[in-house]
């Protein structure tokens, strides 16, 4: 049956004023006959993702085959640029679905009012913390992680926490120039998410930490995959704030990555998805994000080490050996507003910029 | 004891079920009662769940704000606040609201939050003093606190305003749950309040139906006075059914008197009737006979005369109880008698004068009880006028006044016959009281004249008419149009 569901890649002409990646179609084979296309318009599905289309093809087949008549247009987007374009098109969206790791700035969508209210029976079984007013849901949860190479990494201990790695980095000084990896909270969401959530959760070894990258010539990434990319072709010893599900999944098939789940402390990120208030089609969208949150949908994000599913987060620990260092989920609440406070950010991002002796963006 | 007959039964069970019961009007004026405060209470309720609310939340948002207002701080010469988490933190224990805050400060103007958010509290703001208020923002309607403050850095001049915002869905929800549990005792206690009436007004009504059970309880004859402890507001009732029950009682022994003595006075013209028509049988001239039997005719007459009188004592007994008192003209009432009785006065010899200072006196009475008592009047003037008109060898008068006085009305009737002994002028209106036996008469007629006018509120008395006779006056209280009811 998997291949009765063709992957059609599409170049479509977007309409709107702003040149955007150009999105990646899935359709049922049936909409593809012609004659059955008579018989019944295909319902189109924009979703502007956050999520890599790796981690998030098998789940959007799924859907299609479940949902023969709905065509999923993917829309692939930084996070960061998917905020901006979200609010740019806040009175007449393109987008039915938005699906981001960047909590704070898909709470401060809701927050300004931008999402539109569901409720299913899905949602209702979602916990408190994995939602917020009905308008925005998480469907995965997975840990922040550091990433190792360890046929170069120096030293014969690899890092078990912060502490650990500040102390590697002092003691092989010159190994770690330059090769050093983490988000630039500038371009990045949800860099920035974990950024400013690692200050909130221990300020003094943030500010040691992100001196110590400062000194060592530290590489920014706007993405999770590129580092891991660099972490497994030696160009990086070690990638620091990763998103778990994909280095897990890297790590799995690749002998030279280790992942670490810091042991001082362990952020837990979700993933969420969100309605725009005046979506096209947002029955559809309502039932892909039930689909997310179905037994389906979560067993699948499991089973192909995609994602961790929300319904079992302890899961997501359970990849760890040890199980007793303190974890900190990130919940969906108020709270992420203060971190995309204005001044606070650009208090932060100008504190971060000095520390890494970086130059302005322009 | 004594059986209600089967119609009677129907007709009182038909009367009942028309009847308006106190006990239901008791329990709909209490149960109104009850709705009316159940009503006014909720409504309070509502307000207060409000304010309540808002008092509580009013404090999260405070504190927020206070933690934002202790973060200000001077970058450089120019102000920033660096929000800490836990502001927001307190916020979100109204998990639902979303948030909405700005700063600005009198110099720099926007420093950070949201750039739409321009608010104004609408009373007089005060520099200091935190400002709570309702505003729409973002599509809601959102509770604001605001706070303007001076700058107390050494090199910044001016004020600095803090503007925080949230949704009121927790405030709705939180006073929509205390009005759902305040509304739910209220309910309670109201119907509650209604059962307890429902149970008082049969505790309330139950010393009515005690005294309802030992009248229906009682002997027929029995009018002896209700022993019954009975509480205060019922004690009344008690008491006004006792003297009830007492007047009856007294009326029925006088009707009791009077059967016999009636029965006393038919026997005795009886008995005489028996002995002329004895004598008459046994004469044997035919001029005897006659004589004998012209006697019984006028012993006849007299007894039915006093039959006569009888009758329209109970008549007119009867008239002065059931019949209300009218306004009516006496003048004219009084013209009318003497008039139909100056032919029948005439015949013994008897002249019926009349004279009345007014035209029309209005007083206040029964038309035909006070005929009869005229006539009363009139006939005992007339008869003793004429045994001395027959004595004396001349026409005598009767004479009758109406005098006017200031409030009230005098009758007299004026006659020149032998006049009353002082001794019997006190006893001539006692009932078979007869002054002089040797004049015909019932002994009824004064009598009926003392029930009259005892009911007419009007005083009679006798005296003497100048230089014989006896003069009798009525004195009856004038009837004042003003003071009537209409």
């Amino acid at each position: 049956m998997m291949l009765a569901i063709k992957l059609v890649i599409s170049l479509l002409t977007i309409s709107s004023g702003i040149l955007f990646a150009n999105p990646v179609v899935f359709k049922h084979e049936s909409q593809r006959d012609q004659k059955a296309s008579f018989i019944q318009e295909p319902r189109i599905l924009n979703v502007y993702s956050a999520v890599d289309l790796d981690a998030f093809e098998p789940l959007l087949r799924a859907f299609v085959e479940k949902s023969p008549n709905t065509t999923i247009a993917y829309y692939d987007v930084n996070t960061l640029e998917l905020y901006h374009k979200v609010v740019a098109e806040k009175d007449r969206p393109k987008a039915s679905l938005i699906i981001s790791s960047a909590m704070d700035l898909q709470l401060k969508l809701v927050n300004d009012g931008l999402a539109k209210t569901y409720q299913s029976s899905m949602t209702q079984n979602l916990p408190d913390m994995a939602k917020w007013r009905n308008q925005i849901f998480a469907f995965s949860l997975e840990p922040v992680v550091m990433l190792v190479n360890q046929n170069h990494f120096p030293g014969k201990t690899l890092p078990k926490n912060r502490l650990d790695l500040l102390k590697s980095m002092r003691q092989h000084s010159d190994a770690f120039q330059g090769k050093i990896g983490t988000y630039d909270i500038r371009t990045s969401g949800v860099g920035y998410l974990l950024a400013s959530q690692d200050a909130r959760q221990a300020d003094a070894t943030w500010g040691r930490l992100i001196e110590a990258f400062g000194s060592h010539q530290v590489q920014t990434y706007c993405c999770t995959s590129a580092m891991i990319d660099d972490v497994a072709n030696g160009d990086l010893l070690l990638g620091y704030n990763l998103l778990g599900s994909y280095a897990n999944k890297r790590a799995l098939g690749d002998p030279r990555l280790t992942m670490i789940m810091p042991s001082d402390y362990t952020l837990l990120l979700m993933r969420s998805a969100l309605i725009p208030k005046f979506a096209p089609n947002s029955e559809d969208a309502g039932l892909f994000i039930d689909f997310l949150l179905s037994p389906t949908g979560q067993k699948l994000m499991l089973s192909e080490n995609l994602l961790f599913p929300i319904d079992s987060a302890s899961q997501a620990i359970n990849i760890s050996p040890k199980r007793s260092h303190p974890t900190r989920i990130i919940e969906l609440d108020q709270q992420l507003l203060v971190g995309r406070d204005h001044a606070k950010q650009s208090r932060f991002i100008r504190s971060w910029e000095s520390a890494l002796e970086l130059t302005e963006l322009e | 004891m004594w059986q209600r007959s089967a119609d009677l039964a129907e007709t009182e069970a038909l009367e009942l079920k028309k009847a308006p019961s106190l006990r239901k009007r008791f329990i709909f004026a209490g149960t109104g009662v009850i709705a009316v405060i159940a009503l006014i209470a909720i409504n309070l309720v509502f307000n207060y769940s409000q304010r309540l609310a808002d008092l509580s939340y009013d404090r999260l948002l405070l504190s927020a704000l206070l933690q934002m207002d202790e973060n200000i701080l001077a970058e450089n010469d120019t102000l920033s606040i660096d929000i800490p988490w836990s502001a927001f933190s307190t916020l979100a224990q109204a998990n639902e609201d979303r948030i909405f805050y700005r700063v600005e400060s009198s110099v720099e103007g926007y420093i950070t939050g949201n750039k739409t958010l321009m608010s104004k509290p609408p009373s007089q703001s005060e520099l200091g003093k935190p400002q709570f208020y309702n505003q729409t923002f973002s599509g809601e309607v959102i509770r604001l606190v605001w706070l303007e403050r001076a700058v107390t850095e050494a090199n910044i001049q001016g004020s600095v305003t803090i503007l925080l915002g949230q949704t009121r869905l927790s405030r709705e929800t939180m006073a929509a749950s205390i009005t759902t549990r305040a509304i739910q005792v209220i309910l309670l206690i109201a119907i509650v309040a209604i059962i307890l009436i429902m149970l008082g007004s049969h505790l309330v009504l139950n010393p009515l139906h005690r005294i309802e059970e030992l009248l229906e309880e009682r002997q027929p004859g029995d009018l002896t006075p209700i022993k019954l402890d009975t509480p205060k507001e019922t004690f009344q009732l008690k008491v006004a059914l006792n003297h009830f029950m007492a007047r009856l009682h007294k009326n029925l022994e006088e009707l009791e008197n009077y059967t016999a003595e009636s029965a006393h006075q038919l026997r005795t013209p009886l008995a005489s009737l028996k002995a002329l028509a004895e004598n008459a049988r046994d004469q044997t001239t035919p001029e005897r006979q006659q004589e004998a039997l012209e006697q019984i005719v006028q012993q006849s007459e007299n007894l039915s005369d006093t039959v006569t009188m009888l009758l329209n004592q109970a008549v007119v007994s009867h008239r002065l109880q059931t019949q209300r008192l009218i306004p009516l003209d006496l003048v004219s009432l009084i013209k009318k008698s003497c008039m139909e009785q100056a032919v029948t006065a005439l015949r013994q010899g008897i002249h019926l004068s009349f004279e009345s200072d007014a035209k029309v006196l209005l007083i206040k009475g029964e038309a035909f009880s006070l005929q009869q008592m005229m006539n009363n009047l009139v006939d005992n003037a007339v008869r003793y006028s004429a045994s001395k008109a027959l004595k004396d060898q001349q026409t005598k008068a009767v004479d009758i006044r109406i005098k006017q006085g200031v409030d009230r009305v005098v009758l007299s009737v004026i006659d020149y016959g032998d006049g009353i002994a002082d001794d019997e002028k006190s006893r001539v209106f006692e009932r078979f009281y007869r002054a002089n036996y040797e004049i015909s008469g019932s002994g009824v007629g004064l009598a009926m004249v003392k029930e009259i006018t005892d009911r007419h509120n009007a005083n009679v008395q006798v005296s003497d008419t100048k230089p014989t006779g006896a003069t009798i006056q009525v004195d009856f209280p004038l009837f004042i149009e003003k003071e009537s009811e209409l």
